[in-house]
């Protein structure tokens, strides 16, 4: 009984340990295997299990394997000692959570049992609101190792069912709690203002359920992880968009005063939208059942014996109209939507994000116009055609290079003089803020798979590389995501050199652009010494473009991410290697990527992941004709 | 008090006529300027040519790609013009996107600007926020003023705001558009000048985009200070070249 009682306060990491490492974390409330699996994988220091029967969020399967450091909970409501122990046994709990009337003996009776296969630690819940006693703690304070305090009443003002963390100034015991009630990505910042404050002193830990929830029960793991790192502060800021919309100096709102509504407008909503339970329901639903998702994480393995290391290709490639541009316009046709827009616009270079939201408009029954350059058109002859048949009108720009950068500049055009009913789905990481964001979050779920995927393959969540080509960036933005603030996993960023970096025909915009304004958003740019805009150039039609998105602006120039550049021929070469090896056709955008095997020797060991942004169907007649098929 | 100022202080409405610098010929620039002054135009948007001029019609997208084309640069202009005081006495504001003022150096930018005798600027693609935060102070070193368009989207709140830091006059866009897009007004565009024109502004309004002619002109300036014209002039003296601008001005005032 006494070893009992010792292991239990030996689990019981030191307050002061915790203080500085910041708040332990529990998840709450978890119901579904897969997303047991995902929420595990984020490492919490908590998993809650609701054995309580009347509540939506009722625990009636089977745990899978996680972890032995995340305490697997169980959560009770005036429950029969003999079945807590039970459970206990029976799910291998390592805490027990008590949200009813139970008495200070029953608490000491869960932690003296001899019937338990190993001891537990107990927590027990106290709602709490104005007026609260504190002095009901005192008699439990020799039998449990936690308190929990939550809430129950709705407080004025408007921050749900939070309550007022000031109440606990008159905390007046030293036992470390548990904060619970309504918390949300919203809170991080009254909680981190709550940590420096006086009534946090004893604060072990944040308690998480609803507010992360796309149903009861089902968690959301992209807020989840976006909490529990901003929680964290891990430098967290410093790679994402700031509240202005920059990324260090970069991004940022250059928009002539005509789109300011429309900007604005988007700006204020799309957090909040992008939040809602139904909005991430529609959008997961449709990223399943209509792109495809999850796309596969496939291990490359006769690519890897030629290069001597562990290539794992994500295959966006093989997403509904083959590539990544759908995981991003589904995400803006939903947001268009909700804003009360009818009319869309896009821009498109290679054609396949025209294509990708000529799709999303035909499956929503919108009005589609596509922007593109003459030039594009031409080359992209393929993807032309599939937007007339999906029904989008296409717009061939025929001012200065005519190429991605001024079918932007005639989609904007187009937004200043349809100021009311268009939304403009803009197809990169580019753009005035909120776009580089937005579409960002959207492409995010790409690195939020690898994330597991590769857990599944490789028991860990971490590559050493993640790899893939930008052209504005969304694909790279999607792919880096989740990994942006792990410092062990290294950022590969591939950008076309056309036919050299040095050649004046190139589109290398690390290494030729300087500072300046393009699209709405200040980021490197390909410029003459007089701010006149250069025209890029690339055998590819989608990295033809002489910008890139702020946030990889700003990868390159905090050093975060390495940039090579790959000509049109290392390109050529290396999409039909993946076509011999590995029996892919690639986009010749993503075989620049690929082209970085010969570039760069990685280890063995070396776990590199790269993105497969898009399938070569769209560029049959450029592979034959470098090819001479 | 700038020439700005003063010229808005004249009980009269104003005319004021944008034209791309370096257009249709790299040398056209001081002649252009001489003689809209001397045709009796109040106020000159010098325009300096960017390669993707994103709030720009056809029009002025074509005279811009020509005027580079010609070979106009930020310092060629400034030298073409280091004398124009000697000869125009008529406010000259200098309009162009914000990359190539970003890439001269903004505050270099300005002080030029002052030495010539430029009087303000306008500059779409600087929004009043990222002006009012880093740039007002140099504006306001180099007595320079910033012109800030509204639309008939505008908020009155934001309009409000945009009058409380400007110091010139405020470039009423008649329409949601690109420059040239449309001409003529309807009762909604009389409708948004009549709402602004009821906001009682520090600053009067000039109005800009789909004026080009005495009849739009005479409409745009009932309830506004004075009407800028772009589109329309361009393209006379596309057609028509520099050597009758009087007919052109004529025809507008007229
Ligand atoms: C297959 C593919 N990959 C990559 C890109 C480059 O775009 P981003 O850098 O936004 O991913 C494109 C653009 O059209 C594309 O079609």
């Amino acid at each position: 009984m006494n070893e009992n009682k010792q292991n239990t306060t030996q689990q019981v990491p030191s307050l002061s340990g915790r203080a500085r490492e910041g708040l332990a974390l529990k998840i709450c409330g978890m119901k579904y295997q897969d997303n047991i699996e995902q929420v595990a994988a984020l490492q919490p220091d908590y998993l809650g299990f609701i054995f309580y029967k009347k509540t939506p969020r009722h625990f009636d399967t089977k745990i899978p394997d996680i972890p032995n450091s995340i305490k697997k909970t169980g959560v009770f409501v005036n429950e029969d000692l003999n079945t807590i122990i039970k459970k206990v046994n029976e799910f291998k709990l390592q805490a027990v959570q008590l949200h009813g009337e139970e008495a200070p003996y029953y608490c000491n009776m869960l932690r003296t049992t001899t019937l338990l296969s190993s001891p537990v630690e107990v927590i027990k819940v106290f709602s709490v609101k104005e007026g609260f006693n504190f002095d009901v703690l005192k008699e439990y304070e020799a039998v449990c190792d936690y308190f929990l305090f939550d809430t129950k009443g709705k407080l004025p003002g408007g921050n749900g069912y939070t309550f007022d963390w000031s109440l606990l100034n008159d905390y007046p015991s030293t036992k470390p709690f548990f904060l619970s009630g309504g918390i949300g990505l919203d809170q991080v910042e009254d909680i981190k203002k709550f940590k420096e404050s006086k009534a946090a002193k004893y604060c072990y830990a944040l308690d998480v359920n609803s507010k992360f929830e796309t149903e009861p029960g089902l968690k959301k793991i992209s807020i989840l992880r976006e909490f529990k790192n901003k929680l964290n502060n891990k430098e967290m800021q410093q790679y994402n968009v700031d509240e202005k919309g920059y990324y260090g100096e970069f991004g940022g709102a250059f928009i002539p005063e005509m789109l300011y509504p429309n900007v604005e407008e988007l700006r204020q909503n799309y957090l909040k939208i992008m939040a809602e339970p139904d909005f991430q329901k529609e959008f997961d639903q449709l990223l399943k059942d209509y792109v495809g998702r999850p796309s596969p994480l496939y291990f490359a393995k006769r690519l890897s014996e030629k290069y001597n290391t562990k290539i794992y290709l994500k295959r966006e490639d093989l997403n509904h109209t083959g590539a990544h541009k759908i995981n991003n316009t589904i995400g803006q046709i939903l947001m268009a939507k909700r804003l009360g827009k009818h009319r869309i616009i896009a821009e498109t270079g290679a054609g396949q994000h025209g294509v990708a939201t000529a799709t999303v408009c035909a499956l929503m029954g919108l009005e589609c116009i596509v922007y593109m350059g003459e030039i594009d058109i031409a080359r992209q002859a393929p993807n032309v055609a599939r937007m007339k048949m999906l029904g989008a009108k296409v717009v061939p720009a025929l001012s200065g290079s005519r190429t991605l950068k001024d079918a932007t500049n005639e989609a904007i055009r187009d937004w200043i003089n349809n100021p009311i009913d268009t939304h403009y789905i803009i197809g990169s990481a580019i753009g005035p803020h909120p776009y580089p964001d937005m579409v960002t979050r959207f492409q995010s779920v790409i690195s939020e798979e690898i994330k597991w995927q590769l857990r599944e393959h490789e028991g860990r969540e971490n590559p050493d590389y993640v790899a893939a080509c930008i052209g504005g960036g969304s694909n790279a933005a999607g792919t880096y995501y989740h990994f942006l603030h792990d410092e062990d996993v290294k950022i590969i960023a591939v950008e076309a050199a056309g036919l050299g970096v040095d050649s004046g025909e190139s589109a290398a915009t690390s290494v030729l652009g300087k500072e300046g304004i393009i699209h709405g958003c200040k980021t490197l740019l390909m410029q003459t010494q007089d701010g006149q805009i250069t025209e890029p150039y690339s055998i590819s039609a989608g990295l033809d473009y002489p910008g890139v998105g702020p946030m990889h602006a700003h990868l390159a120039k905090t050093g975060r991410a390495e940039f090579l550049s790959i000509t049109d021929d290392e390109a050529m070469k290396a999409g039909l290697e993946l076509c011999e090896l590995e029996g892919i056709i690639p986009a010749i955008e993503s075989s620049h990527a690929l082209a970085i095997f010969k570039e760069k020797q990685f280890k063995p060991d070396d776990v590199v992941v790269m993105s497969l942004s898009g399938r070569g169907d769209k560029d049959l007649q450029n592979y034959i004709d470098y090819f001479k098929i | 008090m700038n020439r700005i100022q003063t010229k808005l202080q004249e009980d009269k409405k104003l005319l004021s006529i944008y034209f791309t610098a370096g257009y249709p010929n790299i040398d056209d620039t001081v002649k252009i300027i001489q003689d809209l002054e001397k045709n009796g135009v109040d106020m000159i948007e010098i325009g300096l040519p960017f390669s993707d001029p994103l709030a720009d019609g056809p029009t002025i997208q074509d005279s811009s790609t020509k005027a580079l084309k010609n070979g106009m640069t930020t310092e060629l202009l400034f030298n073409q013009i280091k004398d124009i005081r000697a000869s125009v006495k008529i406010p000259l504001i200098i309009m162009g996107y914000f990359n190539p003022m970003f890439q001269y150096g903004v505050e270099v930018f300005c002080k030029k600007c002052q030495d010539i005798g430029i009087d303000g600027l306008i500059i779409p693609d600087l929004p009043v926020d990222v002006y009012h935060e880093e740039y007002q102070a140099i504006f306001e070193k180099y007595n320079l003023a910033n012109i800030f368009l509204i639309t008939p989207q505008t908020s009155d709140e934001r309009i409000k705001y945009i009058d409380s830091i400007s110091n010139g006059f405020i470039y009423m866009v008649s329409s949601a558009s690109t420059t040239g897009a449309k001409s003529g007004f309807g009762d909604e565009q009389t409708q948004y000048f009549k709402r602004i024109d009821d906001l009682n502004l520090k600053n009067p309004q000039i109005v800009g985009f789909g004026i080009s002619n005495n009849d739009t002109f005479t409409q745009a300036t009932k309830y506004a200070k004075g009407a800028i014209i772009g589109s329309a002039f361009v393209k006379h003296v596309t057609n028509k070249g520099v050597d009758t601008i009087d007919k052109f001005v004529a025809s507008v005032l007229n």
